[in-house]
This record gives structure tokens, sequence and C-alpha cells, in this order.
């Protein structure tokens, strides 16, 4: 029987993600990546990792679709879609119950409304750097620890301080008060993931909190977020295994919808050139 | 000498550089008077051989002047018109008239007599009800408003002349109404981006040659084989001002044609005659008053009836819109704003309950007058257009 | 957070606390009427409509007051999250997007006062009074309550011409005439709701005591002129509501507490002292809307020895005797009693010499420097603060080309801080209170530079 291969790629503006499904929908391989800034041009190595890993090779793909903040100019994509999209497809093949999913990463926040694995509706939050992952790296760099740590700490509070300030400057300044004032770190931490939590309870208000609610994303991976968050929105906050990856996987799912469609159409797929050259941006960023 | 353009590429080239047509007619010895918002009755300035020329800002030029006067809390686009006025660019001008349409373009109009001094200015206060004391008082404010352009060209408006305007401005919104008539098609005959250029064109130009580019935009595009192509998604757009190409350019960049709107660099000033009353003030001030359909006048069904019921009252304020999307064929609706627009703000949650209510998809978008800001719009538009598709 | 036992730096009046608990009146007036089943209305603060409601025995409440209410008490903050979840942009107005959220938590309780709204809540309104007045931003807001509240919206409709526009010929008949129709129609309207007669004597009370208030008000903020300024703007602050909110709804009480309170004012200023407890070392004005969930700040300004001895916003209008006698319509005369004709109410201001500049000044340029500046003069005040509202445009809108004028005309510097009416967060009390330190050498420089001058302070 002859195997069709998936791509899905989601360039994020932090992390670039690939991952690869046969027609079974199996994960043959994925591939997380700083997308950084001297990395952002090169999508086209992440692929060729993720293409070894599987041991196939760029034409053995039988479609790749692009998502995420540099979908637009993936040279090696046949088609893009946006993250929101690939995101609710994605994380309705983990939790097939899911209501509302939540994504934050490193530039954005977003909120999905998802019925029968589809998306209905969404909020978004691009403006600032508060309620994204960066918000926690800006603070972590002041706090001159690895952001990766802050979800343990957190875990150790007693009793978190109130952080009132939703901007990233002021909350900066407001974390420097509270240490100052001798309150210990883990409640500063906490704090701050019940801050940052809040905003996004507050942002994903519209669609109605409904469970099964699942959080993607970088931040995802903060246990102590997940807590906050599970306390703000009064619901039980599901995490998949690896929470980057939703992106990815729903781009390549959908490709393989995409492709089904056309072939039951009776139409032949339309891929663009196979060329695995370097990815260009946006010039605003 | 070169044959003078004309149709969709006059209509770009004075997109492009407005105050040519304007500075021209001034060195002819006519009067140019700008104009805020589309409530400055400009039937009364045509009926005195004036130029009305609208004063728009420019979402491509950084504000840098105007913050010193206006704190940036406000309308980006009302602060971008005062920045250009500190800048000079609007300082060939005879006059401005200015209008209640809301607080901050009413301040505006104070800051401007303060720091641009235009020579001359007017102020008209239009009520914001539909009242009838309300249509009384705009009728007499519209007097006081033909004594100040009398004061100012010398001149008297006459019933007959300031009938041939009503006339030659009923023209004009018929002719957009066709021109509107031709983007029903699918693919439209013409796109949202050339649209807004026609539209800004003839609010830089003299309503005569208005009509005369409106004339040949109309057979251009009839005849056309180069519009725009046939996509999955018909929009209307509806909100606050757009008064650059930018966003419909973003939006036509994807899958999707904006075919209708509600805005006022578009329909909103052209949908609905003046009616020709004996005395041309009485439908004047009920078109300008009752007619346009912004969001800065208070409508209700019926303002002396006691009860009321909210569906009752979405559908008198909005249904326009749902027959927008029947007649255009849209399959959904962008509403826009830009930030710190209190007017459009507040319709947001009822213009989405009233287009939920009748199955019409819609999404809102705010930006802050900057091109630069579209682009993460851009994802908005596109997840939309995957929802609906 | 200082712990030393140092005294207050704000010295506060006694005579305020009766008149700020006059508020609490409104809301448990709203509830007990709404318990009892009688009328109570949502309104705005404008000129024309509480006084008529109150003489049709409707109990009014006025949502902005309650917005700021509930940001003083530290309990806005979930309503403005409701009013986001709504979908309603969050650069709206702070009183809206709280008495927004309200709302919609009134929904959810199917109608009741939510248990968390604090001094009782307002009940279920049966009517909204909406008014364009200074804020035209606000009819929208109660147009949008149709998503909670099957009540009518009436929109008063007040003129609010031009400058120049106001010296026309006949411009202020036709405006007066324009309220006078206007207003009754609103009569009407309640007559229809109600199923009763307007009350018209009742209008002469609520209406005319509102004269008899803003009098004492009047004499009181002519006390404050003295040095030290014997009242903080604090002190207004807490006061004014009083006069603002229960004013039509009972004149004589009100009326008694401002003239207790022009009592203790004219003691202070007979004994010397100041309404801070610490020398007055600068003299302010605060322009603008205060921060009402931050009112502490003004202690920590007046431990500096700073004295907000007047402010922008609710100052009352000049006493004035209007021969009333040849109108005989009610409405005729509840409008001609305070709708004044600009030429006149600037010749009161200002006097007959500085009148004319202005008005010559309007005629040609359509605005004239000079206005809204008579009380910096007046108190002698060295410097201003220019509060800058998040989602205020209305207060805002004008703040920037007054720090122009303050400095052109008056040689006084000013300064801006950012916040907002609600939203606590939009609000940085550390870098306000560093801009202020910084600001006391300025007030300092243009001293002088008056001095310099020749002026008078």
């Amino acid at each position: 029987m002859v195997r069709i291969y998936f791509a899905g790629i989601d360039l994020g503006s932090t992390m670039t993600k690939i991952v690869i499904i046969n027609d079974d929908e199996q994960i043959l391989a994925y591939v997380v990546h700083h997308t950084g800034a001297e990395h952002r041009h090169l999508a086209n190595r992440v692929m060729e990792e993720g293409l070894a890993e599987a041991s196939l090779s760029i034409d053995d793909i039988s479609f790749v679709m692009a998502t995420g903040y540099g979908r637009i100019n993936v040279p090696f994509a046949d088609r893009q879609i946006t993250e929101l999209s690939c995101h609710a497809r994605g994380v309705a093949s983990f939790f097939p119950n899911v209501r509302l999913a939540i994504d934050i990463g490193g530039q954005d926040a977003k909120g999905l409304k998802i019925r029968d694995g589809k998306l209905l509706d969404f909020v978004m939050s691009d403006k600032c750097a508060a309620g994204t992952g960066r918000f926690l790296e800006v603070i972590a760099a002041a706090l001159g620890i690895e952001v990766e740590d802050l979800g343990g700490i957190s875990l150790r509070s007693k009793q978190k301080v109130s952080v009132s300030s939703t901007c990233t400057v002021f909350a900066q300044q407001e974390v420097v008060n509270h240490l100052s004032a001798g309150v210990p770190l883990e409640d500063v931490v906490a704090g701050l993931h019940d801050a940052m939590a809040s905003r996004t309870a507050r942002m994903v208000q519209r669609l109605k909190v409904e469970p099964d609610v699942v959080f993607t994303g970088g931040v995802a991976k903060n246990a102590g977020v997940v807590k906050a968050l599970e306390e703000n929105l009064r619901c039980p906050v599901l995490v998949p295994e690896e929470p980057l990856l939703s992106g990815a996987l729903g781009a390549a799912l959908l490709g393989k919808e995409h492709v089904l469609k056309a072939l039951a159409r009776g139409e032949t797929i339309q891929t663009g050139e196979r060329r695995l050259d370097r990815a260009t941006f946006f010039e605003k960023e | 000498m070169a044959e003078p353009s004309k149709g969709l590429l006059r209509a770009q080239e004075i997109y492009q550089d407005r105050s040519r047509r304007a500075l021209e007619l001034q060195k002819q010895g006519k009067k140019v008077v700008g104009y805020l918002c589309i409530y400055p009755v400009l039937e009364m300035m045509t009926a005195l051989d004036i130029v009305p020329y609208r004063i728009f800002g420019d979402m491509r030029e950084p504000i840098t002047k105007a913050d010193s006067y206006i704190p940036a809390v406000n309308c980006p686009f009302l602060r971008s018109c005062l920045d250009l006025g500190l800048k000079e660019k609007y300082s060939f001008l005879d006059g401005i008239v200015t209008t209640h349409i809301c607080d901050v373009g009413s301040s505006l109009s104070g800051i401007w007599n303060y720091t641009v001094r235009t020579p001359f200015s007017f102020h008209i206060d239009t009520p914001h009800t539909l009242h009838e004391t309300s249509l009384e008082q705009e009728r007499g404010l519209l007097e006081d408003y033909q004594k100040a352009l009398e004061d100012l060209t010398g001149q008297k408006m006459t019933k007959e002349r300031l009938q041939e305007a009503v006339r030659v401005h009923n023209e004009q919104r018929a002719l957009v109404r066709e021109l509107y008539e031709l983007k029903k098609q699918d693919p439209p005959l013409i796109s949202g981006v050339e649209t807004i250029r026609v539209i800004k064109a003839i609010q830089s130009i003299p309503v005569d040659e208005g009509n005369k580019l409106l004339r040949e935009v109309i057979d251009e595009v009839k005849e056309r084989n180069d519009g725009p192509q046939k996509k999955s998604a018909r929009l209307l757009v509806w909100g606050s001002i757009l008064d650059d190409t930018a966003l419909p350019e973003m939006i036509e960049g994807l899958d999707a044609n904006v075919v209708m709107d509600d805005t006022c660099v578009g329909s909103r000033a052209y949908f609905g005659d003046v009616e020709l009353t004996n005395d041309p003030l009485d439908g004047l001030s009920h078109h300008y008053l009752v007619d346009i359909k912004c969001p800065r006048t208070f409508r209700t069904r019926d303002y002396t009836d006691v009860r009321k019921d909210y569906m009752t009252d979405l559908a008198v304020r909005f249904s326009y819109l749902r027959d927008y999307v029947r007649d255009w064929k849209a399959d959904g609706v962008i509403m826009e704003s830009v930030r710190y627009c209190d007017t459009h703000g507040y319709d947001v949650p009822g213009v989405r309950d009233y287009l939920d209510s009748v199955g019409i998809p819609s999404i809102y978008l705010e930006h802050d007058y900057t091109e630069g800001a579209l682009a993460p719009l851009r994802t908005r538009v596109q997840g939309f257009l995957e929802i609906i598709e | 957070m200082t712990t030393e036992a140092k005294p207050r730096a704000l010295n506060r009046l006694q005579s305020m606390y009766a008149l700020r608990a006059e508020v609490d009146k409104m809301y448990e007036g709203g509830v007990e009427a709404s318990e009892e089943g009688k009328p109570v209305a949502w309104v705005m603060l404008e000129g024309w409509s509480n006084a008529i409601l109150n003489a049709m025995g409707v109990s009014t409440v006025f949502p902005e007051n309650y917005s700021s209410l509930c940001a003083a008490q530290g309990v806005a903050t979930p309503f403005l999250d409701r009013s986001e979840a709504e979908g309603y942009p969050t650069h709206l107005c702070g009183y809206a997007r709280t008495c927004i959220g309200y709302s919609s938590r009134m929904v959810e309780l199917d109608g009741e006062i939510p248990p968390e709204a604090p001094a009782g809540g307002m009940p279920k309104p049966v009517l909204l009074v909406a008014s364009g007045e200074v804020c035209d931003a606000r009819f929208k807001w109660f147009q949008s309550l149709g998503r909670f509240f099957d009540a009518p919206v009436w929109t008063i409709e007040s003129p609010y011409p031009g400058l120049r526009e106001r010296l026309m010929e006949g411009a202020h008949e036709r405006n007066v005439n324009f309220l006078i129709k206007e207003l009754k129609a609103f009569v009407a309207f309640l007559e229809k709701l109600l199923g009763k007669k307007m009350d018209w004597e009742a209008l002469e009370y609520t209406g005319g005591g509102t004269n008899e208030i803003n009098r004492w008000r009047w004499e009181i903020n002519e006390l404050r002129k003295a040095h030290p300024g014997p009242m903080n703007t604090r002190d207004f602050w807490s006061a004014v509501t009083a006069a603002l909110f229960r004013g039509a709804a009972d004149p004589d009480v009100i009326t008694k507490g401002f003239e207790r309170m022009y009592d203790e004012v004219k003691e202070r200023v007979d004994k010397g002292i100041a309404g801070i407890n610490r020398p007055e070392r600068y003299r302010l004005s605060f322009e603008g809307l205060p921060p009402w969930h931050s009112l502490g700040f003004l202690e920590q300004l007046a431990d500096r020895g700073w004295n907000f001895v007047i402010e922008s916003a609710y100052r009352p209008p000049r006493p004035i005797t209007i021969d009333l006698s040849k109108y005989s319509d009610p409405m005729e005369r509840y409008v001609r009693r305070r709708y004044r004709r600009l030429e006149d109410s600037l010749r009161e201001d200002y006097g007959p010499e500085e009148a004319e500049i202005i008005l010559d000044e309007i005629r040609r340029d359509g605005t004239s420097p000079r206005m809204g500046l008579r009380h910096i003069k007046d108190y002698q005040v060295d410097g201003v603060i220019l509060h800058v509202l998040l989602t205020c445009r209305s207060t805002s809108a004008g703040l920037n080309l007054l720090q122009h004028r303050l400095l052109d005309v008056l040689k006084v510097p000013s300064l801006v801080i950012e916040g907002d009416i609600i939203d606590v967060s939009a609000f940085n009390p550390a870098e306000a209170l560093r801009n202020a330190e910084a600001f006391e050498e300025t007030m300092d420089h243009y001293r002088k530079v008056r001095k310099e001058l020749g002026m008078p302070w």
C-alpha cells in the first residue's frame, strides 16, 4: 500500500514547529526550534530535520500546509491557513470535546471557540506584550531567573501577592517593589501568573467558558499559569503532552483534509514547487 | 499637451494628489472650504459656488505635531487631521466647516480655530436625536450657516440656486448608487480599494466635476475586463472612517472582495436623496439629520413610545445592513473602528447582536489608524474567512 | 506606607461628612422606591432632567456616580471585565463600562441587585434618561443598555453650539425655545409612561432649590481664594456629589449642608487655617475629573505642601437674579433661569472690560484663549494638574491646548498626569509622584517669571 505524507509547519514569532504525519494521522516526526532572530529565515533547516527524523525526502510529502505568523512566506508550502483554524483542528485531535482553546505564544494570545472540532469564533490579543510569553520573559529576566523555572517556583507559593498592573513595564516595577518589601519570590511569581491568567480569562469571556477547556502554546508549559488559569476560569484546564505542536499538527491534518477533498472531487492536487528555500517574513514585525 | 486622464485613472490621480484641482479653482477666484465628516450641508456651499473640500487624515504620516494640542487618547483620525493642519497641509483653505459629529470632533473645531486659524470657520451644532424639535433646530442652524456663507462670499443664496444645488448633489448620490449597483455582480466590477479612491476623489472636487468623473468611471467599469477576480467570500464593511485604501487592500489581498460598505468614505453619504421641498432647507435638514445613518445620531423606532423591545430596536437601527447583505450577496460583515471612537464602539455589540439574529457572520476589528498596525489584523480577517468558508 | 504618627496631611472639613453621606441616601431611596413599586430612573448628570423627574415623583439614581463609588471601593474591576466579555471595546468610558458590567450581572441574577453591589446597589430602572450634554457619547451608552433592560431610553437634547455661533443674532432665543419644547416633549413622555400629570409647582421647588445650593457653593468658593487656601479639592470632591445628585431630590437638606460648610470654611479663613496640615508651599488647581479610586494620592501631594485650592469641574455658576416676572409658563421659567446668554455670563464672570476683549476674540477667531482661565488668576494658582483620562475624551480633549493657554496667557505651568476615572491600572502613582517632585522646580521658575512681568502672584 502506498503511503501519503503530510507536513504542517507552524512558523510562530518565537518558535518554529514542524509535524509530519501519514494518511493514518500518525505523527512520524516533530521538531520544535526557536525561531530566534538569527534563525527566522531557516525554516527550511527545521523542515530538513523533520524529514530526516521521519526518513523521508521532501518529494515524499504530498502536501505542506503552513500556518503561524510567518505562514505567507514559506516557499515550500502548498497552502496557508491561519493558526486560528490550525490550532482548533490540532487541539480537537487531542481533545475531541474541546469547546474553548486558549493558546498563549511568545507574542500573542488567542481564544478559540470550537464545536465538533470546528472553529466558530475567536478572540486575539497581540497589541502589547502583557498577557503573552514575552511578559513572562521580561519579568524572568528582571528577576534573573530562567523563564522555564517560573512555574515550579510559583507552585511553592503560600500567599500570592496582587499585581494590579496589566502593563509589562508597570508590572515589572510592582514586582521589584514587592521584592524589596520582603515578599517571598514564589508569592510574587504566583501573583504574576495570576495577573496573566486573569487577563486571559477576561479576554476569552466573550466566547463563553465551557469545558473542555484546553490550553496550548509555550506558556502552557508553565504549571503555575495553568493553575492560575484554572482558578480564574473556575474550571479544569487540559494541556496536551506537547503544547507547542497543536498548530503544526492542525496544519498537517487540514492539509490532509484538503487533499482528500480535492481527490474526492476528482481533482489533481495542486502543490507548489518543492524547494527548501529560506523563508521570508513580513516587512513589518 | 497630454490628453487629460479619465475614469479610474483620474480618480487615482486625485486620490494621490487631492488638492491640485482645488488649488487651480482657487487661483480662478473660487473659495475652497474644508469640511469635517459628512454632516456639513454641501449643497449650501455648492449653491454659492464654493468648492467643498473634505478634510481627511493621513494614516501613512506619523502624528508628530498634534499631540501637543490634543491628548493621544483621542480618535487618531481626528488627531491626524489636526496634525496635517498644523503642518500647513490645509493652509490653502479659505474656511472650515465642522459639525457636532462627536465630542472630539467638536473639540477639534475649537482647537483648530486656536492653532490652525483658517480664515473662516463655522460650527453646526447638529442635534443628536430625531425629535421633532431637533429637526426644527437643525433647520434653524442651517439658516445661521446660510448667513455665514453669504457673509463669506458676499452673495445671496437664493432659493433657486439652492434648489439647483440640491438637484446636482442628488444626481451625485444617484451616480454613486449606480456605481454600487455594479458591485452586486460576482465578481464585482469595481473593488473596494477602487471604490475608496473614487469616493475620496469626488469629495475633493466640485460636485459637477465629481459627477463627470463618476460617469466616466461607470462607463469604464461596465466595459472592463481587468476588474476584480472572483473570490471565495463577498464582504460588507461597516464602521468608522476609512479614508485610506490600506484596509480593503489587505482584505482583498486575501480570498475576499469588499462588495459593499456602510462607512463615510463609501455609501453612507449617498444612499437616500434630498427631497426637493419648496423651501430647500426643509429637505436638507431632514436628509442630513434623519437619512444619514451614522451612529452619532440616536435612532429608535418611535421616540414617544414608552415601551421598548431590544430586537425591534435593533431592527429599526440596523435592518438596512441586512438589506445590503441580501442585495449585494455578502457572506459576512467586517465591523471596523478606529480606536477611541466611542460613537461606533458603543454600537459594536448591538450590530453583532442584530447580525447574529439574522444569521450573518461578523467580526470586529479595531485599528489605530496607522498602516503598519494593519498587518496583525490580516490573521483575524483570514481566520474569519476560514470560518465562513 | 508611613507608619509614623504624623498627622494626616489633608485637613478635612467636618461639614463634608454629612454631605458625603447624603449620596448614600440616593441609593437607599432608590432601593426603597423600587421595593415599594415606585418608579426608578437611571439618569445622567446634565442640567435639565433631574429636577423634572423628581417633581414627577421618580426616584433618580446616577450610574456615573455609582461607577465612581464602585471604583472608590475597589469593586469596579469585575464589572469592567464583564463589559469586555460582553464585547464592548475597552477604550469606552470607565463609568459606562462599570455600568454595563453591572447591568449584565443584573441580567444574570434575573433583575436582582448583585449581592456584591456597594451602597445597596442600583435597582432595575423603569426608564433610562440619557443626555449628550458635555459628553455626547453618553447617549450611546444608555442606548446600548437595551441589551440588558427593556426600559425605554429618553435622550435629552440640549444645544451645544460653537462660541461664535452662540453670538449670532437670534441664536440664543432659538436655543431657549428649543430647550423649552424639548423638555415639554420629555414631560409628555413621562406623563404617558407614568400615567400621571406633571406637578409644575413641584418643579419650582426641585428646580429652584439648585439655585440656592449653588449660591452657597459659590460663596464657599469665594472664601477659598484666601491664603492659605481653607479647603482642599479633596473635600470639594467629597461634597459636590451631594449637590449634583441630591440637589433636586432634597434641596432643603442639601442647602443646609452647604450652609454649614460655608460657616466652617469662613471660620478657617478668619483663623488662617489651611485645607492641609502642612505649610502651603504651592497653590494648585485640578483640571479634569479626579481619579476616584486613588484620591489618597492628594494626601501624598498635600504632604509636600501642595494645596489644591480650586478645580475646574463642577464649579458653581455665579449667582444672579433674573427677572422672570414676564414669563408665566413654568417650563420657560425653568429654562430661562438656567440657560444664559453667553454675553451676559461673560460680563458677569470677567467684568465688562475683559468680557469685551473676549467677545471680540470670539467674533474674530471663533475662540478666546482667555476663557476658562479666570479661576487660575483669582485663586493665584502656582501650577495646574491636568488629569488626562484614558477613557474620557470629553474632559481630556481640550487639556493639552489648555496647557498652552495657561502658559501663554498667565505664565502658569501645568503637569499632565495620565490616569482614568475608574481603571486603576491606567494610573501609575509612583511615576506621578516623581513627576510632581520635578514639577516644583517648574512652578518656582514661573513664579519668578510672573514676578518679573509684574503679575499679582
